[in-house]
């Protein structure tokens, strides 16, 4: 019977009721969309720079990150290698060297970083051959190498071109040597596409005469949110005199901070939008409260407990929201994995602004259940709060004088 | 025997600097089965009477007794469940749920004294049979004339087995056809189910049909004649 009256209610002025779920709706939509770009946009930043290149979690000597030259690079072991595997949930381990060299082709000169990296274990986790636009892949024993097409585009270097690389090698060798280009991939950071050289392990360790040197280890693990449990544990097991596990966070603590000062400024734009629904929520409850007291008073004076008629009034608002979040969730689903799958492309200014960062110029949506569910809480909990003063209101009714209104 | 008994009744409002005694002192008792109307000119205080007897104001002074519970000792959740379960309210301007048909309006007072569907559906019917509504069952107050919302009314204040019924103004709204037609229905229910019908009213016709008529001025009883 509650709910029936709290149903009936809702429908007595139609149009208001309508107004208030569409506000909902609109809420629930619009600060879904918006976190879930947010959020997005985060993922692809740290899936680009992080996820898809660094690895979430590296070892290096312990003075390699800062200092970062060959001669503060690891002696590979098969004891070292087996130590980390050993670690639950590492599935492995990427050894990399990497430094900067000179590339040059004809009247073309760069600086380039050159990253030795294992071909097959590498793919697995970078999908670089995936980003190859032209040529092929290169295996473990290869001598060609893999540039980014900004940099082949600079260079003037095609497929079957060779380029040249000069650079400092272990412990002050000179690094000198002719690579045939194998491919031309294109890396999603255009950063890195404009300066990457990527090289077979032992080739490169042979070009900075640094046979098994690495200069960081890349560990490979499936969920990212176990990233700072694994570096703990690491660090607990590997000699740390010599050794020292980072994770991406402290690796590159400017994005870290980028990601939480944009987080800020969202979550404050997001209440700002909640403050707005709050009073349109408050406002609809205290007007339906104000025009029935002679209603409740008489409900009262028949043998309606004053909790009873607060749960019905409470139904009314719950229900109004319910339905303005479920249809929320519903149109914000389809948008959400819409844009995920066909991210918003930025061009001109914003574009470049955002490629100086290093990142691709789209904005994808994160299919997250908890963004949706989040937003859903927040919105419901809005409800209660705003409802509040009206059925204290109600708490405070006098029967008698409402009677006479 | 009383199931009303007033002592020494009194209430008094504070108006600025003036103090208003609106019930001044008054003495009263009603039996089971009476059909008593309450009259006075305007801001005589029966109204501010009906209200303390209904348990919806307080006294300043003195006491109300119904069926051996004094109701000045109850408090606000007990006074409610006391009206619910003891006293049955006519209000001059029907005060029906506007969301609820005839039906659902005189089933929710009995849906609140937690009786079962079954037993709700037959009174609720039986009831508005007896006010001669038998065929407005799921019509909603809008559909109804204000006659037959103040018959749904009567049949409302009676779904909850109350032991007396207050009527404030009840005919004060209605047309005389509907009036006669009300005082009828409800002359009916106290003289064959004995139910007791206690009126504060203006209304000529109200008086000449009550059995009791109570007089009151200037918040104290002048006459109380049973006819």
């Amino acid at each position: 019977m509650n709910l029936r009256i709290a149903w009936r209610n809702i429908w007595r002025n139609k149009k208001r009721s309508l107004i208030t779920i569409s506000s909902v709706i609109l809420a629930v939509v619009l600060a879904t969309f918006t976190r879930s770009f947010q959020e997005g946009s985060y993922e692809l930043m740290i899936e680009n720079a992080i996820g898809k290149f660094s690895g979430y979690v590296q070892v290096h000597q312990k003075d390699y990150w800062e200092d970062k030259t060959l001669d503060n690079g690891i002696d590979v072991s098969d004891s070292l290698l087996h130590q980390i595997v050993s670690i639950p949930n590492i599935e492995g381990v990427n050894i990399r060297i990497e430094s900067f060299s000179l590339a040059s082709n004809r009247n073309n000169t760069k600086g380039t970083l050159v990253m030795g990296i294992e071909p097959e274990k590498e793919d697995s986790l970078i999908d670089l051959s995936k980003k190859i636009i032209k040529g092929k892949y290169f295996g473990n024993l290869d001598q060609g190498i893999l540039i980014g097409s900004k940099l082949a585009q600079y260079l003037e270097l095609d497929v079957g071109d060779s380029l040249v690389l000069m650079g400092q090698g272990h412990w002050g060798n000179t690094a000198v040597g002719v690579f045939p280009v194998k491919g031309i991939v294109k890396m999603p950071a255009p950063n890195i596409d404009r300066q990457i050289v990527f090289m077979p392990l032992k080739t490169a360790q042979e070009y900075f005469s640094y046979p098994n040197g690495a200069t960081s280890l890349v560990i490979k693990f499936k969920d990212a949110d176990l990233t700072q449990e694994i570096c703990n544990m690491l660090n607990s097991s590997l000699d740390t005199t010599q050794y020292k596990a980072m994770s991406w966070q402290k690796m590159s603590p400017e994005m870290l901070q980028q990601i939480q000062s944009d987080r800020i400024s969202g979550v404050m734009m997001l209440n700002i939008l909640y403050m707005i629904i709050a009073f349109g929520i408050f406002g609809t409850v205290l007007m339906m409260t104000e025009e029935r007291k002679r209603e409740f008073a008489m409900m009262i004076a028949i043998g309606m407990q004053k909790t009873k008629l607060i749960i019905i009034t409470l139904y009314e608002a719950l229900i109004m929201n319910a339905l303005g979040i479920i249809i929320g969730i519903a149109l914000s689903i389809p948008l959400v994995v819409y844009y995920h799958y066909y991210p918003i492309e930025m061009s001109g200014e914003m574009a470049k602004s955002i490629e100086k960062f290093g990142m691709e110029p789209v904005l994808p949506t994160i299919i997250s259940f908890k963004i949706v569910i989040n937003q859903a809480l927040t919105v419901l909990i809005i409800t209660i709060v705003a409802a509040a003063y009206p059925l204290w209101s109600i708490l405070k009714l006098n029967v008698i004088r409402a009677l006479r209104r | 025997m009383s199931i009303i008994q007033i002592e020494n009744l009194k209430k008094t409002y504070r108006e600025t600097e003036v103090e208003v005694h609106a019930v001044n002192g008054i003495d009263l008792s009603f039996e089971s089965g009476e059909f008593a109307a309450i009259v006075g000119p305007s801001g005589s205080g029966k109204t501010t009477l009906l209200n303390m007897i209904g348990g919806l104001d307080s006294p300043t002074e003195g006491k109300i007794i119904i069926n051996n519970t004094n109701i000045g000792n109850l408090n606000a959740s007990q006074i409610i469940d006391f009206r619910l379960w003891n006293i049955g309210f006519v209000f001059q301007s029907y005060n029906l749920i506007p969301v609820l048909t005839a039906k659902e309006n005189v089933e929710f007072i009995m849906h609140l004294q937690g009786r079962k569907k079954q037993e709700r559906e037959q009174r609720t019917k039986d009831l508005l049979t007896s006010v001669g509504l038998g065929d407005r069952l799921n019509s909603r107050p809008s559909q109804l004339s204000g006659g037959q919302q103040q018959r749904v009314a009567v049949a409302r204040a009676l779904a909850s087995k109350p032991k007396f019924v207050l009527a404030d103004e009840p005919t004060a709204n209605l047309d005389s056809k509907s009036t006669e037609n009300l005082l009828d229905i409800m002359e009916k229910l106290n003289r064959d189910e004995n139910i007791t019908f206690i009126f504060s009213t203006h209304d000529a016709r109200v008086v000449k049909k009550a059995r009791r008529v109570i007089t009151i001025e200037d918040g104290k009883v002048v006459s109380d004649e049973v006819k």
